[in-house]
């Protein structure tokens, strides 16, 4: 069932290159555990092999991958990764790994007027709070580093790796997110009570009274207080925020500069988040060129007898073996292959219904499962391969 | 925490990366425990789309509903957990539907740090009057940090109220010894470090969870001699050009296969050294890899692992030769 669409697939999609282009931005968008952060490294690797001066801005690499490429865990150091292996390289890749408290912390010292505002609202505990634990604020703080980053004009190319998200709306909407928090009606309404010379107008209507009482029984009046002061601090910064919200959403949109990829696995879970990306993209009128499939088994698509093809070398071979040996890894080989060709089948499903969701003009690129975890140059190299053509520059 | 203690838990969190499985244990533990006749809700935690639904045949709702005898799921909204959780706290409706019909009020509780965590886990709790047993299938990794942390948050934010209240209980709950910490992994170096992470970040967050039990999905369990490896490798030394891509198609099958078998090797040594933790790998399931037969038919399989492992526990003279 799947021979034919498999030898489809396997030369589908143009070579990536070209429609990256000379794009600013690329975004890997999709679920956990998919391989976005080694999708992305490969992505900015073959473009720095290209000659481009390239970003990758990940979040939380596996431990090996920093290693490999150098990068250390904390503080929002840029590093250079050093392609001296790759003689062939003509650009620079430099890889990045998202500090979230610092991220905050960086911003607040931009928009903050003046030290003794900006140190204020360091120590605010609400502060301390949203900034450490509360879900979502990573989300915020990816989109912030990303405006920076692009903006500072370091870079030709940034690959954004996003972090995995239970609801997939979460990455798009983050920009949004901590503006809303911010929103100055909803701080006006609030502050209203704390505001010694304000004036009762239309917001502290009787309804306002009642559900301000309410609140300091809920949340305790102490808290509301922090929780005024915090937003106190942050009224004037309000106008900061929004326009750097705008901004990362207007990049967003800009089909000239950006990219999103969807990646994905081959299995159900993670085919239906990339099914609800691509409407979601799509609705957003967000630049989608298409879908990475990652981790396929690739077969050749038939069930193949292993003692027949291979029972005499392995004979051949078991010199000083006891002499069952040959014909049970025969027997082992053929298991082995009947459950990756099922595996591959099933996938094959899986992949060609997702891909039926794409429009006529997006395209897909499927990158087979290699033997070994990806974590060093080489294996980033192979995986490019498959998503880029050797002749493209 | 054995398994014996998880499947005695009345509240049962499973956690773990993105894509291990999180939802099939959730389902197996559901369909197991109410097997046993013990009342059992598995709820999922505010998602947008719930993944249980093919698995258990109903799409959970924020109200529970019935997909079998003693069986309940339901999706914890927390738009309806805090439409309830207002109206136990605030009397007379008419306050309530003025707060939720205000957007400015909306919009502050959506935005008000802890807020949303706290009566996510506070409706968690109020499943426990009702049901035997509960088994959240929690977000992955980092944002299950950032919920199960938000009560000692909200602790140290707030003075007094009920929200502080609240909190106390349910972080009481979390830290009790009849709740246990399911983290599903896979046999993957990645997954097994952010599962090793996970847990690490967790104790800081939440320094009175007890041990966790580790799942390890899709283990691939030895089958390989050591001689047939011996040959494997001989195989695969021999030069490509001699072989044809039906057979190198084998050996690959062979390789993949002995790399499966020597990853999930790794991982059970890795999770023993750093987490010390009771890890109960689950085979990959049928000879297609579980494929054939429909998530319902995974979930099924998944639980008798469970109950087996159950079993081998109980009897520890007998436990390594009844695999």
């Amino acid at each position: 069932m799947s021979t034919s669409s498999e030898q489809k697939h396997r030369s589908a999609g143009p070579p990536l290159g070209t429609l990256i282009g000379d794009r600013k931005l690329v975004v890997c968008v999709g679920s956990g555990g998919v391989g976005k952060t080694t999708t992305a490294a490969a992505i900015g690797l073959q473009a720095a092999i290209r000659g481009r001066k390239v970003l990758v801005l990940t979040i939380d690499p596996a431990r090996r991958l920093a290693n490999s490429l150098g990068l250390s865990r904390f503080g929002n150091d840029e590093t250079q990764i050093d392609l001296s292996a790759l003689p062939e390289a003509k650009g620079e890749l430099w890889a990045m790994m998202l500090d979230q408290q610092k991220t905050f912390d960086d911003l607040i010292e931009r928009i903050a007027p003046d030290d003794e505002r900006r140190d204020a609202i360091l120590n605010n505990r609400v502060y301390r709070a949203t900034a450490d634990n509360i879900s979502g604020s990573q989300d915020y703080m990816a989109t912030e580093k990303l405006y920076d980053v692009v903006e500072s004009g370091r870079y030709e190319l940034v690959v954004l790796d996003t972090p995995p998200v239970k609801n997939a709306l979460d990455f798009l909407d983050a920009p949004g997110r901590l503006a809303r928090f911010l929103d100055k009606r909803v701080m006006k309404w609030f502050l209203s009570p704390y505001d010694k010379d304000r004036v009762f107008g239309r917001l502290l209507t009787s309804t306002s009274a009642v559900v301000f009482r309410l609140l300091s029984h809920v949340f305790g009046r102490e808290f509301l207080d922090d929780l005024a002061e915090y937003f106190q601090h942050f009224r004037d910064l309000y106008d900061g925020f929004r326009e750097r919200q705008e901004a990362v959403v207007e990049m967003f949109h800009d089909r000239k500069r950006t990219s999103f990829l969807i990646v994905c696995a081959p299995n159900g879970p993670s085919s239906e988040v990339a099914r609800f990306f691509l409407d979601e993209l799509r609705q957003r009128r967000m630049p989608n060129p298409g879908v990475i499939v990652n981790q396929r088994h690739l077969t050749l698509g038939r069930k193949l007898n292993a003692r027949t093809e291979l029972g005499e070398t392995l004979t051949g071979l078991a010199d000083g073996l006891p002499p069952a040996a040959a014909s049970s890894l025969a027997a082992r080989l053929g298991a082995a292959h009947r459950r990756m060709l099922g595996l591959s089948k099933a996938e094959g499903t899986i992949v060609d219904s997702l891909l039926q969701a794409l429009q006529p003009e997006q395209k897909s690129w499927q990158v087979p499962r290699l033997d070994d975890e990806v974590n060093d140059l080489a294996g980033l190299a192979r995986v490019g391969a498959c998503l880029f053509d050797a002749s493209e520059t | 925490m054995d398994v014996r203690k998880l499947l005695n838990s009345r509240l049962i969190l499973v956690t773990g990366k993105g894509g291990t499985g999180k939802t099939t244990v959730s389902a197996a533990l559901g369909r197991l425990l109410s097997d046993r006749g013990e009342r059992t809700i598995v709820a999922e935690v505010d998602t947008f789309r719930p993944a249980l639904t093919p698995m258990l045949g109903k799409k959970p709702v924020y109200k529970p509903s019935a997909v079998a005898p003693n069986l309940h799921v339901c999706n914890i909204s927390w738009r309806d957990a805090l439409v309830e959780w207002l109206r136990g706290h605030v009397p007379g409706q008419r306050v309530v539907r003025r707060i939720l019909d205000n957007n400015l009020v909306q919009t502050f509780l959506d935005a008000t740090p802890g807020l949303r965590e706290t009566v996510i886990l506070s409706r968690v709790v109020t499943l426990l009057e009702t049901y035997d047993r509960v088994v959240v299938d929690m977000p992955a990794s980092g944002h299950a940090i950032s919920l199960l942390g938000v009560p000692n948050v909200a602790i140290g934010l707030m003075r007094g109220g009920p929200i502080r209240e609240r909190a106390e209980v349910v972080l009481r709950h979390l830290s009790a010894p009849t709740t246990a910490l399911v983290i599903v992994g896979l046999p993957e170096e990645m997954v097994v470090n952010e599962t090793v992470e996970l847990w690490e970040r967790l104790q800081k967050e939440v320094p009175t969870l007890r041990r966790p039990l580790v799942v390890l999905n899709r283990a691939a369990l030895p089958s390989l001699s050591q001689d047939e490896r011996t040959l494997l490798e001989r195989l695969e030394s021999q030069s490509a050009q001699t072989l044809s891509p039906v057979q190198q198609e084998l050996i690959r099958a062979g390789r993949w296969e002995a790399t499966l078998e020597q990853g999930t090797a790794d991982s059970l040594i890795r999770l023993d050294d750093e987490l010390g933790v009771e890890v109960i790998p689950v085979a990959r399931l049928g000879a297609l890899g579980g494929f054939e037969g429909g998530p319902a038919r995974i979930v099924q399989q998944v639980a008798s692992t469970l109950a087996r492992a159950e079993l081998a526990a109980a009897q520890p003279a007998h436990g390594s030769a009844g695999r």
